[in-house]
């Protein structure tokens, strides 16, 4: 059975600073304290598909603004608009497949430490549950 | 857990983490110096501590702790 959505297109787009067509995130699952899932469904026409597959600066893209879209999402419970996130840091991250176009790539966030104004999160990928992506990413969130 | 079992199982983790020999870390050294940590990495000293002891540490107790003996007493009272 298909999991529901919290938040699925332009509401997910509400949650980031970025706009069409760099959008990499179309799916909000679920969001707690410390943990939060996304997803993307590639498309032909995303602007990192090569060749029908979303090529490794897409998968990265996505893992970030799977980040993004939980800190979003906190603001947006406060009933604030999102702050920029900014890319501090891509470290042990590996790229085992490239999703195909139709595929759906979903992405696990999980926050490993925040101080300073940066968090630490986790990312792990998958596509139909192989996974296919993971990392260390750390975001500096723009107050 | 007693204090020398801590203060070994963070020497430990720091050691693997900053790719350090264990042996530089003694207990009056700094430790930004020592693990050669800048601004962005200090995130990575927080959530290890957070994720080996299930502590949370606030970015303002994180500025006062300069030395790893203030570490150690930091994490030990914290799960003692």
């Amino acid at each position: 059975m298909e999991q529901k959505a919290l938040m699925t297109g332009p509401e997910v787009f509400e949650l980031l600073p970025q706009r069409p067509p760099m959008i990499m995130v179309d799916k909000l699952y679920n969001a707690g304290k410390q943990c939060a899932e996304t997803g993307l469904t590639v498309l032909k026409d995303n602007v990192f598909c090569l060749d029908g597959h979303l090529i490794e600066p897409g998968i990265v893209e996505h893992s970030a603004q799977s980040a993004a879209v939980f800190a979003g999402y906190k603001y947006y419970l406060c009933g604030e608009k999102p702050h920029i996130g900014l890319i501090g840091e891509i470290k042990d991250f590996h790229i085992r497949r490239l999703p195909a176009v139709g595929e759906e790539i979903r992405t696990e966030v999980t926050i490993l430490g925040e101080a300073f104004g940066m968090s630490l999160v986790e990312t792990v990928s998958t596509v139909s549950g192989e996974e296919v992506a993971g990392g260390r990413i750390k975001i500096f969130i723009q107050e | 857990m007693e204090k020398q079992d801590l203060i070994a199982k963070i020497n430990s983790a720091l050691a693997t983490e900053f790719e350090v020999d264990e042996s530089v870390i003694t207990p009056e050294a700094n430790i930004k110096e020592t693990l050669s940590l800048d601004s962005l990495s200090l995130v990575d000293l927080v959530a290890l501590i957070e994720s080996e002891f299930g502590i949370k540490i606030q970015g303002a107790e994180m500025v006062k702790i300069q030395t790893f003996a203030a570490l150690y007493d930091f994490v030990y009272d914290k799960v003692r």
